[in-house]
């Protein structure tokens, strides 16, 4: 168990008011203990030791993902996410997890539009098993066509289920290539489907070579460790993988939306979908912590303003929720809303509209403010009770932010926020002309 | 949502498998009382970070809903958040937001559960507000007609989403028809219209009580301060009036049959193979976790090798076994492209069939068991983990041997132990099959697995 001490200082930090001084940076316990270091191949590794359980969570980041994508290879970075298990020229197909699992370790990974990130999670007994399976597959990854094949059939079921057997799924591909006209943001990290059964071999060649180098990667390694025991482990196990050229940068900016835009997708089902995207800012922009901070007043929680409006009062929707994108480049903000079977679409969306327009220009209270801060403060705290928890919320402020010390000014950044930046916020955002309306609406029953 | 997609959608698999235990990690010290009115509270400090975590369990749930009313007990812990105490239905959401707290009610076959994470400097807050939904719940009508109408609601709007989340549903409520197992714990939409506000507030005087009551607290605290605080928030709470249902166990069914759900236009079948399985108490759960593993439980099990990472035909294929009081269902479930379904369906039972016929080898039970040893120790790292552990461990009255041995026992599990494991998985001519996709396109090819039923997918209820 991790010293009491500290716990008894956070509590008297949290019982101040305000909760944190602005620039300060909140102590977390063991937070001063994590060591960072870059080897002469570029890569980065930060390491976290925390003793709480004899496990380790190792997350691999790669700066790549759909955004690096372009007609003809759409999808093709989380493809390669999946043939990062199919073996080397050292390691059979299949080799990669079954050694893994056989020593008592898992595995997972995902794509986003940024990033792609490999996470591995074990007893501490297999800490340089795990570096020699990272190193092998940074330096002599291979592809067996035949494997391929059968994972390019694996990518497609992905797609059925997540994309075209859901309808919110279907909805929001839509929604993306609409929104975006020029920038990569508007693929599906899936892949369209022409792609899917397109790519070649050469394509997952180029695309390893480019990527997959030290340099474009950062490993986190946390939990029942040392950081000098990982250290060597890098050394000898990733250390002689030779950098490359850095990756053609992503330099195509989304032109501003100069009028709003639709996407009505009309097919089998019961329940009407209402979407609104706005284009919103990057993950490291001035600006972030305050559009979080406002979609949370809008949509987090029963208390939030659109689901008393929306779900309470005039019980028009379902459900409401939000999200919002926090990558390289300036993404969408997201509010959803499911109907009711027979739900009327227009209504919901004049709705929904009011409730935008009203706090873009009256603003949010300073009651909400704070409400939205402590959910902020509380998740902060929740996303690091584990060691995966921490190992995820270092990586997004290190590579979305700069710096993974960013992580521990996140709740003074919130802090800093006042009602009149979200108002400010607001007026840019829920501009009609900055807005792309997806909406679902149940094909009419063939003999009803 | 930008999509960030994984690798597995395996999440849903190891949470229905038999939970993986134990790299010799030993709870750590927990205090246990029981209060004058029966409530059993199980306390333990836990001070990684400033968070306290709540998790009440009330005997019951969804296996004392009235016939016909299947659901009434998850519409209760809904309701219980609409209003308790001296808060309205919106104040009271807005207390647990104020506070950045996290408070869900729901309820399970076994027992009406609430959950709560609350920042430690606010715990006296998260008591008022839990005590106050279990035992002072408004229960007011207009909130009743809202929460039922979005109950109704939520159950067709999940239908138009991914089936892999509907698949369990329908395999249980077809395999236990006529059988508590096999009432949908959230109602179905027509048993859900049967329900009243009086027969809400009937059920709850019968239902709910002290006496009924597992609380376990783990986070930032003192246990001394914590117990009192319990006894004063809880020690009140009056006994249910009504009885326990006492479930019998159902038999493990012989011969096929298949229950075909039609949903226009899917372009993929998802399928549910299952059998009775076996209960929560049974003392060869490790060596069933250890056949789990190797079976359908990990990555690399024998269901994911043929229908994944061999075949390409699925994104997944897992196998699990839900346990209660008596034994639940033991289960398969894949999907894959509609015209690749029998082909899917045909190499599942296949790989059933080698499971009985070879068995699993002494490096295969080496492995397993070194992967379940591995991967222990995070299933309890946090305190809404604890929590849960602790209450389920009371809930079937077990003890903390269970956890502390678990690791010698996963051990020592032998060969012998490892086939008798085998035999809870069905045999390939004793399946219950439920099939969600086109029926068009596979109604007549199915029929080669045995006699089929077939309902719509819009249908308001889970079983035909």
């Amino acid at each position: 168990m991790k010293p009491r001490l500290l716990s008894a200082l956070l509590f008297a930090a949290l019982a101040t008011a305000p909760a944190f001084a602005a620039d300060s940076i909140t102590t977390v316990p063991g937070a001063d203990k994590i060591t960072t270091k870059t080897l002469p191949n570029g890569l980065k590794i930060v390491v976290w030791s925390d003793h709480d359980i004899p496990n380790i969570a190792l997350y691999n980041w790669y700066k790549v993902g759909s955004r690096n994508e372009y007609a003809g290879i759409t999808g093709i970075s989380h493809f390669f996410e999946h043939m990062m298990f199919n073996g080397t020229s050292k390691r059979k197909p299949g080799e990669f997890d079954r050694v893994m699992e056989a020593n008592g370790g898992a595995n997972n990974a995902y794509t986003s539009s940024d990033v792609t990130v490999y996470q591995d999670w074990f007893p501490r007994s297999a800490l340089e098993l795990i570096f020699d399976l990272e190193g092998d597959r940074m330096a002599n990854l291979d592809f067996d066509p035949k494997v391929v094949e059968s994972e390019r059939g694996v990518v497609y079921s992905e797609r059925r289920s997540s994309v075209d057997n859901s309808n919110f799924g279907s909805l929001i591909e839509q929604v993306d290539a609409t929104a975006f006209t020029a920038h990569p943001y508007q693929i599906p990290t899936v892949g369209w489907p022409s792609d899917i059964e397109g790519w070649k071999v050469d394509d997952l060649k180029n695309y390893y070579h480019t990527y997959y180098a030290p340099n474009n990667a950062v490993m986190f390694v946390v939990g029942d460790v040392e950081p000098q025991e990982v250290f060597t482990l890098a050394e000898k196990y990733l250390g002689k993988t030779p950098a490359q050229a850095t990756p053609r940068p992503i330099t195509t900016k989304e032109p501003e939306q100069l009028g709003e835009r639709r996407v009505n997708l009309v097919r089998e089902g019961e329940a009407p979908l209402l979407v609104f995207a706005h284009h919103s800012v990057s993950g490291s922009d001035a600006d972030m912590p305050a559009t979080e901070l406002l979609m949370s007043i809008l949509a987090d929680g029963d208390s939030s303003r659109l689901h008393q409006q929306l779900v309470e009062q005039q019980q028009l929707v379902v459900d409401i929720e939000q999200s919002l994108n926090s990558g390289f480049d300036p993404g969408l903000s997201y509010i959803y809303a499911t109907l009711p079977p027979g739900g009327d679409l227009a209504v919901v969306e004049k709705a929904l509209d009011a409730e935008l327009v009203k706090i873009a220009n009256e603003g949010a209270t300073e009651a909400e403010l704070n409400k939205a801060r402590t959910q902020q403060l509380a998740g902060f705290w929740r996303g690091l009770a584990t060691i995966s928890g921490k190992a995820q919320a270092l990586g997004t402020y290190e590579v979305f932010n700069g710096d993974y010390k960013k992580l521990f000014q996140a709740p003074a950044d919130y802090e800093k926020v006042t009602v009149a930046d979200l108002k400010r916020v607001a007026t840019k955002l829920f501009r009609r002309e900055n807005r792309t309306v997806g909406t679902f609406m149940p094909a009419v029953k063939k003999g009803n | 949502m930008r999509s960030s997609l994984n690798r597995l959608f395996f999440t849903a698999a190891l949470a229905l498998s038999a939970p993986a235990f134990a790299a010799d990690t030993a709870m750590p010290a927990f205090e246990r009382t029981v209060l004058a009115n029966g409530t059993e509270v199980l306390l333990m400090e836990k001070h990684d970070v400033p968070l306290i975590a709540i998790n009440a369990q009330v005997r019951g749930g969804s296996l004392t809903d009235p016939a016909g009313q299947e659901g009434t007990a998850s519409l209760l812990s809904d309701l219980m958040q609409k209003g308790a105490g001296k808060r309205d239905a919106k104040t009271f959401a807005e207390t647990v937001d104020g506070a950045g707290g996290k408070l869900n009610t729901g309820s399970s076959l076994s027992a009406l559960e609430l959950n709560a994470e609350f920042l430690s400097r606010d715990a006296d807050l998260m008591l008022e507000l839990a005590s106050d939904a279990l035992i002072r719940p408004t229960l007011d009508a207009s909130e009743f007609e809202k929460v039922r109408t979005l109950a109704i609601q939520s159950q067709a709007a999940a239908k138009d989403g991914d089936p892999r989340g509907l698949i369990h549903q329908y395999g249980a409520a077809y395999l236990f028809k006529n059988h508590p197992y096999g009432r949908p714990v959230g109602g179905d939409e027509t048993s859900l219209k049967n329900i009243t506000l009086k027969s809400l507030k009937a059920y709850y005087q019968s239902q709910l009580g002290g006496d009924r009551l597992i609380i376990s607290v783990v986070g930032d605290f003192k246990a001394a301060d914590m117990k009192t605080k319990i006894e004063k928030a809880f020690g009140g709470w009056g006994k249910a009036t009504g009885t326990l249902p006492v479930v019998s166990a159902r038999q493990k069914e012989t011969g096929r049959r298949i229950l075909l759900i039609d949903k226009p236009g899917a372009t993929q079948t998802y399928f549910w193979l299952g059998n009775v399985g076996t209960n929560r108490a049974d003392s060869e759960r490790p060596a069933q976790a250890l056949t789990n593993t190797v079976f359908g439980g990990r990555f690399t099990s024998m269901l994911n090798t043929e229908l994944r990472i061999k075949s390409g035909l699925s994104y997944g294929a897992y196998s699990g076994m839900l346990r209660y009081e008596q034994p639940g269902p033991v289960h398969i479930v894949s999907y894959t492209r509609t015209d690749a379904t029998i082909q899917a369906i045909d190499l599942t039972i296949a790989t059933l069939d080698r499971l009985h016929k070879e068995g699993i080898s002494n490096d295969m039970q080496e492995s397993a068991k070194n992967y379940v040893l591995g991967q222990f120790a995070p299933t309890l790292e946090t305190g809404p983990q604890m929590a849960d552990k602790l209450s389920e461990l009371a809930l079937y009255r077990l003890n903390r041997d269970e956890v502390d041995l678990y690791a010698k026992n996963i051990r020592g599990v032998t060969p012998e132990q490892f086939s008798k494991a085998i035999a809870v998985y069905p045999a390939n001519a004793d399946l219950v099959m439920v099939l969600i996709g086109d029926a068009a396109k596979i109604r007549d090819s199915v029929k080669k697995y045995g006699p089929v039923t077939e309902m719509k997918i819009s249908e308001p209820r889970f079983s035909p």
